[in-house]
């Protein structure tokens, strides 16, 4: 008889989704799904705003990656607005979307996944959390803490707020950096850099042993995108798209947040909420890419740090061409750890971060306008329509949860395949194939929107957990 | 590897909410009021959050005394209890990923930095509504002058405390 196997919710995720697994009647894994069960309307409840209130606003969609949707939404702003911010103003929005991407993800390696590579993804569940690593590894939890508290505490003395700050406007920042502030960032980074490196060597002692899950934790051949600068080198505020085969040759370059819409498509799939991006030449699915710091490290050539650089040239030692188990997503985040930290201190070094303009202001020159940065978990794209008053008509959000959803479904299908058989698992073979899932740290919250046609399923389910009725609008 | 030692406090005031969710507000109110009745205090600090999370295991560590501040549901609308919190009180359920609970936060603090404050206190209120709103329910608005006076007390015990201040 088939079954279906149902783990909701996934844990450790940013939001709320559930896996399905389809076994035929042999106990054989048929298919699997991960759905994005919460939905939510930000592009349609903005119509009508004034679009200067839009980073703001698109802020609000998320608390982990907030900083995010605001620099994307005020690209997209300047846009409408035809202006170049001053490059003081660029160059604090980009070492503020740094200290996001740190603190981020330091969440994701150390709060959400470490569990699974310290105690081992078979440990006891009521152990497998943040605590049992204080427990087993103490100074892997304080570097974690470290961490965290090293973006949060950036992103608070620039944007006055830890959480949806008001700093970034269209046009730049509100206020210059002051040189306090500077120095105490300062102040901060041999720390930082201490916790990292202490991360990456653990990492690197530790992944040898997780050999067996590197081969089917979506490890398959893929597109990947992600942005760059023009010496090739990563990028995650400015520069423009590159889209790589699984062979590492480029498919499309240098697509502005501009062209996006000509060349990425969004699929509906009918269970979930979270829509599916592809390249449009290639069409769905065959021009599903993944995102992320594993696809910006399989797509640059030079991370633009010292540090960071040595780790990059060891990462591309993995495999010869793009590297394309997910598992090395946990790698890849804590190359961009380091590079971010490291940037920081570049940036910072530069006298001109103190200087007064850090504003271009403008009207409304254009009525359509779109901008793009690097989310932590990937590429972020905003894309604005407004009327000659400048009133929002029209709202479109890709997320970068989005542009990995088929790789996560079919890596969850990867997994639970090779893992289930004969209709037998346990408890550890359900938290791998949750683990593959959170190498891609998706973020649920801001992945889904209401733009276009929206999957609907309904079910109606007795007292005793039986479908006795299902409505699907696909 | 080191860790930085900022914002060492006599007293840490930690509370939390939702200002958006009625009677989950308590904690942010309380804490702007005791911020504003201990302003200039250099002693006492106060961190406000929406939600008590691993981080701030560190500010923990680093506190003489602890006040953590909290609505509660599992008291009667408006009931206002000050008890005292251990890490024996920690739960492993109560260890989610986001957000911890006091008891959790104090054994995070002990296990990560081997420290925990002299005193650690949980000043609760009894929430009669947690509905997507602004203000307070009758009961909990009725309840501020007490917990503010519990509250207040609790400060100042900490504060006149004389025995030195940890290394």
């Amino acid at each position: 008889m088939s079954q279906t196997i149902t783990i909701d919710p996934v844990t450790r995720l940013e939001g709320h989704g559930k896996i399905t697994i389809h076994l035929n009647d042999q106990g054989e894994v048929e298919n699997a799904n991960f759905h994005v069960t919460q939905v939510r309307g930000f592009e349609k409840f903005s119509e009508g705003r004034p679009f200067y209130e839009m980073p703001s606003l698109m802020a609000r969609i998320c608390g982990i990656c907030p900083v995010s949707h605001l620099i994307a939404s005020a690209k997209a702003c300047e846009a409408i607005m035809s202006v170049r911010i001053p490059h003081t103003g660029a160059q604090l929005r980009r070492m503020l979307n740094l200290a996001q991407m740190v603190q981020s993800h330091a969440l994701s390696f150390f709060y959400l996944s470490s569990p699974d590579l310290l105690l081992g993804l078979e440990s006891d569940p009521a152990t497998r959390h943040i605590f049992g690593v204080a427990q087993a590894k103490p100074e892997l939890g304080r570097a974690g803490i470290g961490l965290r508290r090293f973006g949060q505490h950036i992103i608070e003395l620039l944007g006055n707020k830890r959480i949806h700050p008001g700093w970034v406007v269209p046009g730049g920042v509100t206020e210059p950096l002051a040189a306090a502030k500077r120095d105490e960032i300062l102040k901060m980074i041999p720390e930082a850099q201490a916790n990292i490196k202490l991360a990456l060597a653990w990492y690197k002692q530790i992944a040898d042993g997780f050999k067996p899950e590197i081969e089917v934790f979506a490890n398959f051949a893929s597109n990947y995108m992600g942005l760059i600068n023009e010496d090739e080198s990563v990028e995650f505020t400015d520069g423009a798209l590159r889209l790589i085969d699984a062979k590492g040759e480029t498919i499309a370059d240098g697509i502005t947040a501009n062209q996006f819409s000509e060349v990425i498509g969004e699929a509906v799939e009918p269970y979930s909420y979270t829509k599916f991006a592809y390249y449009k030449p290639l069409g769905y699915p065959a021009g599903s890419y993944r995102v992320g710091p594993l696809a910006r490290l399989n797509i640059a050539k030079s991370m633009g740090t010292p540090l960071a650089d040595e780790e990059l040239k060891l990462f591309k030692q993995i495999a010869d061409g793009p590297v394309q188990s997910s598992f090395y997503y946990h790698y890849a985040r804590l190359i961009d750890i380091l590079y971010g930290i490291e940037k920081i201190e570049h940036i910072l070094a530069d006298p001109s971060i103190l200087d007064k303009h850090v504003r271009a202001t403008a009207g409304v020159n254009r009525l359509e306008g779109a901008g793009q940065a690097e989310a932590p978990r990937g590429t972020l794209h905003h894309h604005y329509k407004v009327d000659e008053n400048g009133l929002m008509k029209w709202a479109n959000l890709v997320i970068a949860t989005g542009q990995n959803n088929h790789a996560m479904n079919q890596g969850v299908l990867q997994a639970a395949k090779h893992y289930i058989h004969d209709g037998k698992f346990s408890e550890g073979i359900l938290n791998r194939v949750e683990a593959v899932v959170r190498t891609f740290d998706p973020c649920l919250s801001c992945s889904t929107h209401a733009f276009g046609k929206m999957p609907l399923e309904l079910k109606l389910v007795s007292a005793e957990g039986e479908v006795v009725d299902r409505l699907v609008r696909s | 590897m080191t860790h930085s030692i900022a914002g060492q406090a006599r007293c840490l005031i930690l509370a939390c909410g939702n200002t958006l969710r009625e009677d989950d507000g308590v904690g942010p109110w309380l804490a702007a009021w005791v911020e504003g009745r201990f302003a200039g205090e250099p002693r006492a600090r106060v961190l406000t959050r929406q939600q008590w999370t691993p981080e701030l295991a560190q500010d923990v560590a680093e506190a003489e005394s602890v006040v953590f501040v909290d609505c509660a549901t599992n008291l009667a609308a408006g009931e206002v209890r000050l008890a005292t919190v251990a890490t024996t009180n920690a739960s492993g359920s109560a260890l989610a990923t986001h957000h911890l609970g006091a008891a959790e936060l104090l054994a995070l603090s002990e296990e990560l930095y081997s420290a925990t404050p002299r005193s650690s206190l949980l000043l609760t209120v009894g929430a009669g509504s947690l509905e997507l709103r602004e203000g307070f329910s009758e009961a909990v608005k009725a309840a501020l002058p007490e917990a503010c006076a519990q509250l207040e007390k609790a400060v100042l015990d900490i504060l006149a405390d004389s025995s030195p201040q940890r290394a």
